[in-house]
């Protein structure tokens, strides 16, 4: 009931409303689940009204079961597969911030494990055979707690990497949150708030639709931009650029939206955007747990996507690339290929139709982000686009590529656990000042913001840079001047 | 009259098959409830075709070369690999041998050679090779676990109760050899078993001499077992489980 709910707030045309009105409806999951209340029979309908029963959400409590049907048998076979090594916890973001073993990938798992056995087993705790091994019912307090150390995690996909039985554990993370977020124990309480924005205004930021293209106009107006995009919806075009909330709405990282613009500009491209009918890919969403929401953003997007008769998506948001890329095609079949910036700038200066000419004189480190790398695999692309730079120098940090130290950023963590994610960027800002670097390059806004808040707490001496303001000055564009900056704030 | 089935050096009684037999019910009953279990996971389990190609190459390297573990740490795959190997080597060894005894006729072709010609040196070998074997990757990993309590490593009852019987059943099986060596009619024949009558002299050299054969037989058999009745439910699991996974994940990215 609770997600048909959900379903018909999704589907109806909701209100453009400012963004505090939003905090203030209801709460996206409740413990009141449907199991409260069953459907009357016709002999009830003719007596006297029976007050529904009230779950008991008492921590001590049995808790409703877990809804494991939305995990895959293959998902519940890698519960089994863990060889409970450890190496996980060698790697793990927040374990290295917070070393209790229930936030490492094998806790969770292991812990996982044995409350789906006492639900679901078939020596449950319920059953006579449970009860005769002793098998203690799964309380509330138990899902509340696992819970709130499922969601400390970035979903940086290290795990996987570094699993010697390579089981598949971001999906599996995913799948489980959707679990408890269908029980009404997730998201944590300080992340309903970005699932709640964007189910209501298809961005986590929670601002209005028809303001997502206003950083095109704004940049227009002070000449950062020749011309704004054209609206690929009503002039077809070879190329969509899918900008992406981050940088459609955050003003400190829009440098990425008008860099790319420049750059698509300068090689000529037959290129277009949605303008403000572009949505939210739904990444937020998958990661936190909540598939419904996610499901009808990815169904819409692909529709969109789909008429418009493009032969490439691009997007600078490698957060946007991996779900379009990689989880889309789980759901629906897309009719073009979905490309990063990057790789598309390195397809445009192949084929002679991008000139990078100025020498930059910078020595700098690249930073993989977890869903450009690990998750789409593209490790080679940025540092071939680096290599054509003129006068940059590029000097690894010591974790890299399939190893790169994650931000922090993703997975619901930064909003989830600020403190974590502070602390977890300031090792990231460590690894790349140990190079001398004096630029910290990566490929998505997202990294950008969470690395940005490592840089200002450590107040490094290192400057946060995206790889399109790298390229825009090869081509002679002029970066942002503190002048832009200042007349943002 | 019939010529008594034998396991090698051990007579095949009516008790060893019935306890057989009920660790192996329990075992497969322990399979039916974990993969009942898994069944009720009901979304889509691969997105893609599957890749025999990728699923071959990934049993070759990941599965029976364990790779992936030889890139993290050395020693770490020595122990894996040696437990691996061993008990592969030895259950291989053991359902031979069971096969044998209970499919051909005692005095068949067979039974004759593995259980009294030269198939039983072939087993005697076999069996003492991937023996020491599971026991040296066995140390390594106790060592890691209990002596230098390595920091990743975090233990639990299931962690302990597998290691410590394929430990006992390692132990048993070789206590058993030697003590059956100190008889002199395998005198010709013994140093087939050559790590058994390494122990069986060491122990003569220090006093310990002529104790039960098939008192220890029963031990290594009853430790065994356990163990096969329990490998759903413990970390043994994983030996069966997650070679899955690997050529699964390897399809999947493929």
């Amino acid at each position: 009931m609770e997600n048909e709910n959900k379903e018909m707030m999704n589907e109806s045309d909701i209100q453009e409303q400012p963004d505090t009105v939003v905090n203030d409806t209801a709460p996206v999951t409740s413990v009141e689940s449907d199991s409260t209340v069953s459907a009357p029979s016709a002999e009830s309908e003719n007596t006297a009204a029976v007050a529904p029963v009230e779950p008991d959400t008492s921590a001590q409590a049995p808790a409703p079961k877990l809804p494991i049907e939305k995990l895959s048998a293959r998902q519940m076979l890698e519960l089994d597969a863990c060889t409970r090594c450890g190496e996980c916890s060698n790697w793990c973001p927040a374990y290295d911030q917070d070393k209790r073993e229930s936030l490492t990938p094998r806790g969770r798992a292991t812990q996982f494990r044995d409350i789906i056995g006492r639900q679901h087993g078939v020596f449950n705790a319920g059953s006579p055979l449970g009860k005769l091994l002793g098998r203690k019912q799964v309380t509330n307090q138990e899902i509340t707690d696992f819970a709130k150390d499922l969601y400390a995690c970035s979903t940086c996909l290290q795990c996987h990497y570094v699993c010697p039985v390579a089981i598949d554990t971001v999906e599996l993370w995913e799948r489980i949150r959707e679990c408890i977020v269908d029980t009404g124990f997730g998201p944590l309480p300080n992340q309903k708030d970005l699932v709640l924005k964007t189910q209501n205004y298809d961005n986590p930021w929670g601002q209005p639709r028809s303001s997502r293209a206003r950083w095109t106009k704004v940049a227009k107006k002070k000449k950062r931009i020749n011309t704004v995009p054209k609206d690929i919806s009503k002039n077809k075009a070879e190329v969509l650029y899918f900008v992406g909330c981050t940088a459609a709405y955050d003003t400190n990282v829009e440098e990425v939206g008008i860099n790319t613009v420049n750059i698509f500009d300068a090689a000529g491209a037959d290129f277009g955007f949605l303008g403000n009918k572009e949505k939210c890919c739904g990444s937020v969403l998958l990661r936190m747990g909540d598939a419904s929401t996610f499901k009808r953003l990815c169904r819409e997007n692909t529709e969109q996507f789909n008429d418009l008769g493009i032969k490439t998506l691009v997007t600078s948001c490698a957060g946007c690339l991996k779900t379009i890329k990689e989880d889309y095609p789980k759901h629906a079949k897309l009719n073009f290929e979905v490309k990063h910036t990057l790789e598309y700038v390195v397809d445009l200066i192949k084929a002679g139709r991008l000139k990078l000419t100025q020498p930059l004189n910078m020595k700098i480190t690249y930073h993989d982000p977890c869903h450009l790398g690990r998750h789409a695999g593209i490790f080679d692309a940025p540092r071939e686009l680096i290599s054509l730079i003129p006068g940059v120098e590029l000097v690894e940090m010591e974790r890299n590529r399939e190893n790169a130290r994650c931000c922090g950023a993703g997975g619901g963590l930064k909003s989830g656990y600020p403190d974590m994610q502070n602390q977890i960027a300031q090792k990231r800002v460590a690894d790349a000042l140990q190079t001398g670097a004096t630029e910290l390059v990566s490929a998505c806004p997202f990294c950008y913001q969470g690395l940005q808040v490592g840089i200002q707490a450590m107040d490094a001496p290192i400057k946060m840079r995206d790889i399109t303001e790298l390229v825009c000055m090869a081509i002679g564009k002029a970066p942002a001047t503190e002048e832009d900056l200042q007349e943002k704030d | 009259m019939e010529e008594m089935r034998m396991y090698l050096y051990f007579e095949a009684t009516a008790v060893l098959y019935t306890l057989t037999v009920i660790a192996v019910l329990l075992c497969f009953a322990g399979i039916f409830t974990t993969v009942a279990l898994w069944r009720k996971g009901k979304a889509k389990s691969l997105h893609h075709k599957l890749s025999l190609a990728a699923v071959f190459k990934a049993f070759i390297t990941d599965v029976i070369f364990q790779v992936q573990i030889l890139k993290i740490s050395f020693v770490r795959w020595l122990m894996h690999f040696c437990i691996f190997i061993g008990f592969m080597g030895l259950l291989a060894q053991t359902s031979l041998m069971a096969l044998i005894s209970h499919f051909s006729a005692p005095d068949s072709f067979l039974a004759q050679s593995f259980f009294h010609g030269g198939g039983a040196r072939v087993l005697d070998v076999w069996g003492d090779l991937f023996g020491v074997t599971l026991l040296l990757g066995l140390l390594i990993a106790l060592s890691r676990r209990y002596v230098f309590r390595v920091q990743q490593l975090e233990t639990i009852a299931k962690d302990t109760t597998s290691l410590v019987l394929l430990t006992v059943i390692g132990l048993t099986g070789f206590m058993s050899e030697a003590f059956r060596l100190m008889d002199p009619q395998y005198a010709d024949v013994a140093w087939y078993s050559f790590a058994g009558m390494l122990l069986s002299q060491g122990m003569q050299a220090v006093g310990i001499g002529d104790m039960s054969y098939t008192f220890w037989v029963w031990v290594h058999a009853g430790a065994s077992f356990i163990f096969i009745a329990f490998i759903p439910f413990s970390k043994a699991w994983h030996i069966f489980v997650s070679p899955i996974e690997i050529v699964l994940d390897a399809s999947e990215r493929s």
